[in-house]
């Protein structure tokens, strides 16, 4: 089996929004009204001359137990037997639920006014999408099913961002993960997060 | 990674409040109209009333939210009942079923009513179609199945007032959401504004002295329910104070808006429980201070889900 995971290594990631831009042209989000599949917070935490500057990148976390997965109504959101969770745009009726449910606020609205808008910006000939629906990352899963890295991990200049296989014994990844030193973001509400984060506060104290 | 930062929510605003006031108050009128046709005595009138009003609160409901889907066309997966076995654990596929089967039954439990009620049989198209071979049959099978039909239309109303509840549970980021309680809540506020609806429909719409012992019956309810509702709220306000920082914040949010201290607690249900209180008591020379109460326990019965839905926080490690 192959069970695909990220980690996000907070230590390396220098806020260059390159992964928004690559996701962004991949994807063909709707980046005019500032809507991205995955988005780098710019936070500075701490006072006077300790002041740290973290970036903070952030995505759908293609959890194991989805629960934007179990509270769509048309089973618009499903999940592959690799893990990533996915949105069928035809299916979508777009109630939004699987937003609320959503604790990584990783899902947002594609509606028919941005696929007009779309046409502009990408080209009507180049653009994907036909119907409104809900969005989200995909992972990359159709660069995955071809051998590739998603967009982002192939265009992360700090390498910030590695992208592997958890049933893989011998994937960095599996490493990070089983170590201890990568983890998932609120675990505690049960919703298994596929995405880990490296922590920067720790190294730099 | 541990500093979290706070928001609340736009996407589900005053729309989905109303989605599930109308969507609550119209299947619990529906209901008790027709446990009270069923079991107290037979009521052509207050069938009547409550299964036709109790339909366009459900269509209201139902068109609120289909007004806000990005894809209206894609609407027909949800229509389908054999979306429950594709989509058993969405509760937006069972409300619109309930809701669906809600309205099929209850039209069906008023048509003998409406076949015997000369106001129907006068309308234009309606009044044809009603004495037509086709609906007399359908009426007469409803008639022959009365308990039954009434029965699927109550389980069903049941079903749509507790999915209210349970959509906004199965939120799991939002404390003031995700517990055990909300359920219960919306189920009981959407009984005691049916029995408030009911209320002022029998006081001002038909009102009758034969009338007495069920409009006494359903005040006596309705004030158990507002004093239920007020424990709820009670406990809702302790879990929230503690436990988690999301919780905290909601409570925050609610507890210092005067919208709903004022508007919802005091108005929507602290008035009206002392106003019932004495109705049930001692008693009112006149119709209007319970006919005053109901209406503003209508109201909050909007107020609490329209401040439920603003107050939900988000906890977000970013």
């Amino acid at each position: 089996m192959t069970r695909y995971a990220m980690v996000i290594d907070l230590n390396t990631c220098v806020g260059c929004n390159a992964c928004m831009a690559a996701c962004a042209m991949e994807n063909q989000t709707p980046v005019w009204k500032n809507k991205w599949r995955t988005y780098v917070h710019d936070k500075e935490i701490g006072v006077t001359d300790q002041v740290l500057r973290r970036f903070f990148p952030r995505l759908c976390n293609h959890c194991a137990n989805p629960p934007c997965l179990t509270v769509c109504p048309t089973g618009a959101t499903y999940q592959r037997a690799d893990g990533i969770v996915m949105v069928d745009p035809e299916r979508c009726m777009g109630c939004r639920a699987c937003a609320m449910a959503c604790p990584y606020d990783a899902r947002y609205e594609v509606t028919y006014a941005d696929i007009d808008t779309g046409k502009a910006f990408y080209g009507a000939e180049d653009l994907q999408r036909r119907v409104p629906s809900m969005d989200k990352c995909s992972f990359c899963a159709h660069r995955v099913d071809k051998g590739m890295q998603p967009a982002c991990v192939e265009t992360c200049v700090g390498s910030a961002r590695q992208f592997g296989d958890l049933d893989d014994p011998n994937d960095p990844v599996t490493h990070l993960v089983a170590s201890g030193i990568a983890r998932p973001l609120m675990a505690h509400l049960g919703t298994r997060p596929n995405v880990y984060y490296i922590d920067d506060m720790k190294r730099k104290g | 990674m541990d500093t979290m930062s706070y928001t609340t929510q736009d996407l589900w605003t005053w729309w989905i409040a109303m989605y599930l006031f109308f969507g609550g108050l119209g299947a619990a009128t529906l209901s008790i109209s027709f446990l009270s046709d069923m079991f107290c005595r037979p009521h052509r009138k207050l069938v009547l009333w409550g299964a036709l009003s109790g339909v366009v609160m459900l269509g209201i409901s139902s068109a609120v939210l289909f007004g806000h889907l990005l894809n209206h066309v894609a609407v027909i997966n949800v229509l389908n009942p054999l979306v429950l076995f594709r989509q058993p654990h969405a509760w937006i596929a069972w409300g619109t079923q309930f809701i669906l089967w809600m309205m099929v039954w209850g039209i069906l439990y008023a048509l003998p009513y409406m076949r015997e009620t000369p106001g129907f049989l006068k309308l234009p198209v309606v009044g044809r179609l009603l004495q037509g071979p086709f609906v007399a049959w359908i009426s007469h099978c409803c008639e022959k199945r009365r308990r039954w039909v009434g029965w699927l239309a109550t389980i069903n109303g049941i079903g749509t007032a507790v999915y209210t509840g349970l959509l906004i549970q199965s939120f799991p980021a939002v404390a003031l959401w995700h517990n055990p309680g909300l359920p219960l809540l919306f189920t009981v506020s959407a009984f005691s504004t049916a029995f408030a609806y009911l209320v002022v429909l029998m006081n001002v719409f038909f009102p009758d002295e034969a009338d007495d012992d069920i409009r006494h019956r359903f005040e006596r309810f309705g004030l158990i329910l507002i004093a239920t509702e007020l424990v709820i709220l009670f406990s809702f306000f302790n879990y929230t104070l503690s436990g988690s920082e999301s919780g905290y914040r909601s409570a925050q949010l609610l507890w210092h808006d005067m919208g709903w201290l004022v508007g919802f607690i005091g108005f929507g249900l602290v008035v009206p429980f002392f106003i019932d209180l004495k109705g049930v008591i001692k008693g009112w020379s006149t119709r209007v201070p319970t006919v005053s109460a109901a209406l503003l326990v209508l109201m909050g019965g909007y107020l609490l889900r329209h401040y439920f839905m603003y107050a939900g926080v988000y906890a977000y490690p970013w």
